[in-house]
């Protein structure tokens, strides 16, 4: 396939032998979850095996678009094992980071690496062309990400003419001017931190499942990667002009920005970032893409500090440095610095704060209270009391580093407070021990419910731009942009093969439980299993369901996804068989699942989601969304609404019966595996005692 | 320029240009740019190029979509290190040392040109003067990118199709469908999605006039500086 390299780098690190995966063999899954998921069924046997267990499978898996002009598209990385985070269970799961990783690998030769095995010492794994060695991480052992990072810099093609890089000797082995693209681990994936992260360049954060740890337990540093090689491409001339398309219609113009709020996708502008901004601030330099993005969603700063963060690891300390010094400072900067440095999860990080802070307030957690700590609270919102608590968890400091360095679920097991605090929400961990993302169950419906159904926060903001335009605009006191019947039909339109049924995005609560919410749960898990996590369209600018740009308001999406996959192919995949390739992946993952122990009596939140009213919180008081109230269509405040436990209950068979699944475990059913090519994994089911029945 | 000057050498005074001193002239006579013109003290002068790509290196958002154009549309496959334009940068580094953009200046003394021992690296006059290799005389001794006056080569070494390449302002793109050259458009300039890339017809002058401040108004009501 056209934008395939042909090779997926195999590395064991127990017996240190390096050799090759044909991608082909796994041709037919496309590129990233696809063929990650299709590989670790094959190479692990035993699921119910624990993340840091040597026999973990890590894939880190590009696909055809990667290192290619396909509009944010060309430098994710999906990675996938089974993780170390979610609770009670740590699924097998996934995580992604953006930036330039996945360009250079294939560069280099590679459309992926498959990391099996744990070294017995240190070792980072240096990829230059086809040229391959596990080394020796002793000296890098201990350093932050970005020093790593530097060091490995230093090491790699450090031989220049006039800033050429030079991979091997000899005039024609290949020469760039880039520096090597690394993933690394901090001090908390070291130290088996169940929060650690990936860290690539200063702010590219592959954050959730713990795979920090898991490459932690490996004792992986680091995977670097150098490459000066070609992707062919298809069709280059039907691909730039794509390009240019995408461009001229669907994104930001600067001579005509529109107004309103951002919608998270394809027609966002470039922005100065998520840090306050202000005279105590450090000031902006310039917007930061990945490889090949559309329209930059990172900045950098002059003084360097803040560099490539946005969203939660430029937000989570944010309020806190604002309480104490009236405005935006260098604080909030340097903490999102200290986490990326230290390679923890944003989301961890951010969530674990303010339980601690209520628990203490409780005058449960203090110096000599129940939970004795040190934690210096007086000084929260100085960079000083963000790195005592960031180093807490990556160091395992202080008298409760090793509880948080657990991640908030475990955390607070041990201290005897799961069950309390989940019923309060005090712990505000909304999915399989893992936290609220903020785009809450109780109003963001198929957020709550995809994580639910799925591995972990699903972290996929296709349906947002519903909830962020009209809260805003209202919020302004202006009309909405778009009306609610005019977005429902627009997302309407585009879910195929669910198409024409507007009710699927109606988020009223008469609706909340109905067939067509299992139908937009099911679209959403298949076009991200497919277009995003494979193909691997990013989430901050795909999928685009409308646009202010377009004429008609139609955004790039449906045209758009096969478009640019074809041109780099050569090949004619509809967009419709993308989503039924979605729906193949979306049931080997549910069948992963099933043999590492689910049952649907277990697919529950927790308790504060069925009892305590949505706050709100996100976007000031008010949480609107579009649904219909007597029949017309309108944007309706959901804050303050709770899940319904038996309804959710009830509706879970609804979903169960759409995938074809058995409705009694939520198991998939042979039929259903069979109809999509997968007999051998309906049989390993079947062997385990765990097949659905039909 | 003196009447003096235009009775001996023919030269108009419009486009009469002294870069530098001891550096060659760009000199039209009947309205067509000489290619070699000697001009007795040992210089001689290349034909001014007709098109240069000027950059404002604080606007780049460092998504190399040009450098993935410009070998997609000049070789038909995505590789950074075919890229006639690059993009250096540092994640962790201050703004704006964080990053560097490289073009071709078309220097109107081309040194690489100068350098060059064959005549591959040429001026093309029938392309508006860009300076270009001709790949098939090319011999793979690099003179070339260690001439360029830029810190970073903007000639890159083709290890595929052994010859070296640099930006001829698009003027041969087999895989776009579009005309370029001097002309024509620039494919870099097409992509690039916060326009960070100008081309101009007039030659800039010496090393601070190649860069440019393309940052507004709209730049400004996004919260980025225009300084």
């Amino acid at each position: 396939m056209n934008g395939h390299m042909g090779k997926i780098l195999r590395v064991n690190l127990t017996s240190r032998q390096i050799s090759t995966i044909n991608t082909a063999d796994y041709e037919e899954w496309y590129g990233g979850h696809g063929i990650g998921s299709a590989i670790a069924f094959d190479l692990i046997d035993d699921w119910t095996i624990d993340g840091f267990d040597p026999g973990n499978v890590v894939t880190f898996m590009t696909s055809p678009l990667s290192g290619t002009i396909a509009p944010s598209a060309s430098g994710r990385t999906e990675v996938q094992g089974i993780g170390v985070q979610a609770y009670p269970i740590a699924w097998f799961t996934r995580s992604n980071f953006g930036g330039r990783f996945s360009g250079m690998l294939k560069y280099a030769g590679w459309d992926g690496v498959v990391v099996e095995g744990a070294a017995d010492s240190p070792v980072w794994v240096d990829i230059r062309n086809d040229e391959v060695q596990i080394r020796d991480a002793s000296g890098l052992w201990g350093m932050t990400t970005w020093e790593a990072q530097e060091e490995i810099w230093r090491q790699v093609g450090a031989d220049n003419v006039k800033d050429w890089r030079q991979i091997g000797s000899g005039r024609d082995s290949g020469r760039t001017t880039q520096r090597p693209a690394v993933v690394a681990i901090g001090p908390a994936g070291e130290n088996l931190s169940r929060t650690a992260c990936l860290l690539h360049d200063a702010g590219a954060g592959g954050g959730q499942g713990g795979f920090g740890a898991v490459l932690g337990s490996k004792n992986l540093k680091a995977i670097s990667v150098l490459g000066t090689g070609s992707v062919q491409i298809g069709d280059p001339s039907a691909l730039l002009d794509a390009r240019i398309w995408a461009k001229n219609n669907y994104a930001m113009d600067l001579d005509n920005l529109t107004d309103g709020w951002t919608q998270l996708d394809f027609s966002d502008p470039v922005s100065a970032g998520y840090f306050g901004q202000g005279p105590l601030a450090p000031k902006v330099g310039r917007p930061s893409g990945c490889l090949g993005c559309i329209s930059a969603c990172r900045q950098r700063y002059e003084t360097g500090q803040g560099n490539e963060s946005i969203c939660v690891e430029a937000v989570f300390y944010i309020g806190y440095d604002i309480m104490r010094h009236g405005q935006p400072t260098a604080a909030n900067n340097i903490a999102a610095d200290l986490l990326n440095q230290y390679g923890i999860n944003a989301y961890e990080a951010r969530t674990m704060l303010p339980w601690l802070i209520g628990l203490n307030a409780m005058g449960v957690l203090g110096p000599g209270m129940e939970i004795d700590t040190d934690l210096p609270f007086d000084q929260l919102g100085s960079a000083e009391f963000a790195d005592v608590y960031l180093r807490a968890i990556a160091f395992r400091e202080g008298k409760l580093g090793d509880d948080l360095a657990e991640g908030g679920a475990r955390c607070a097991e041990r201290w005897g407070r799961l069950d309390e605090d989940l019923a309060s929400g005090l712990l505000d961990y909304a999915y399989w021990g893992l936290p609220n993302h903020g785009y809450d169950p109780r109003a963001e419906l198929e957020w709550g419910y995809g994580s639910i159904l799925g591995d972990r926060d699903i972290n996929e903001h296709g349906f947002n731009p519903l909830f962020w335009r009209p809260t805003g605009d209202i919020a302004a006191g202006i009309e909405p942009y778009y009306s609610a019947e005019l977005v429902a039909t627009i997302y309407a339109e585009k879910m195929i093969p669910y198409e024409g049924d507007p009710l699927m995005v109606d988020y009223s609560t008469e609706n909340m439980y109905s067939d067509h919410w299992a139908k937009t749960v099911a679209w959403q898990r298949h076009y991200t299993r497919f277009w995003k996590q494979s193909i691997l369209y990013c989430d901050w600018r795909w999928p685009n369901f409308y646009n202010p740009y377009a004429p008609d308001d139609r955004g790039i999406t449906v045209e758009g996804e096969p478009k640019f996959l074809n041109a780099v192919t050569g090949g004619n995949l509809s967009f419709a068989e993308g989503m039924e390739l979605g729906r193949k992946i979306w049931n080997l993952d549910n069948a992963i699942w099933t043999l590492q122990g689910r049952h649907r009596d277990m697919v529950h939140f927790p308790e504060y989601i069925y009892t305590v009213p949505y706050p709100a919180g996100m976007s000031g008081p008010s949480y609107y969304l579009p649904g219909r109230e007597n029949g017309n269509w309108t944007y309706i405040d959901v804050a303050g609404r709770v899940m319904d436990k038996a309804k959710f209950d009830e509706w879970k068979t609804k979903f169960y019966t759409l995938e074809g699944w058995d409705t009694s475990t939520g198991w998939p059913t042979r039929s259903t595996l069979e109809g999509l090519g997968l007999n051998k994994v309906a049989d390993k089911l079947e062997a385990n005692g765990k097949l659905g029945a039909s | 320029m003196t009447e003096q000057t235009k009775e001996q050498s023919g030269v108009t005074r419009r486009d009469f240009l002294k870069v530098t001193s001891g550096v060659a002239l760009g000199v039209v006579v009947g309205g067509v740019l000489y290619k070699l013109i000697p001009l007795g003290d040992g210089t001689v002068a290349y034909a001014a190029s007709e098109g240069y790509l000027l950059v404002d290196a604080k606007k780049c958002q460092g998504c190399a979509t040009c450098m993935l154009a410009c070998s997609l549309a000049h070789e038909g496959v995505e590789n950074l290190s075919l890229s006639r334009i690059q993009v250096l940068q540092n994640s962790f580094a201050g703004t704006p040392n964080d990053l560097s953009l490289v073009v071709c200046r078309q220097c109107v003394y081309p040194a690489c040109a100068e350098a060059c021992p064959t005549g591959a690296l040429h001026v093309d006059e029938s392309n508006g003067n860009v300076r270009t290799i001709d790949e098939d005389k090319c011999i793979g001794c690099l003179r070339c990118v260690e001439a360029c006056i830029n810190e970073t080569s903007g000639v890159a070494w083709n290890p595929e199709e052994i010859h070296s390449q640099k930006c001829d302002l698009c003027a041969d793109t087999p895989f776009w469908n579009e005309q370029g050259g001097a002309g024509g458009k620039q494919a870099c300039i097409e992509v690039c999605p916060v326009s960070a890339i100008l081309f101009t017809s007039e030659i800039p002058s010496e090393d601070i006039g190649y860069e440019v401040n393309l940052r507004g108004e709209a730049w400004a009501s996004l919260g980025l500086p225009t300084d």
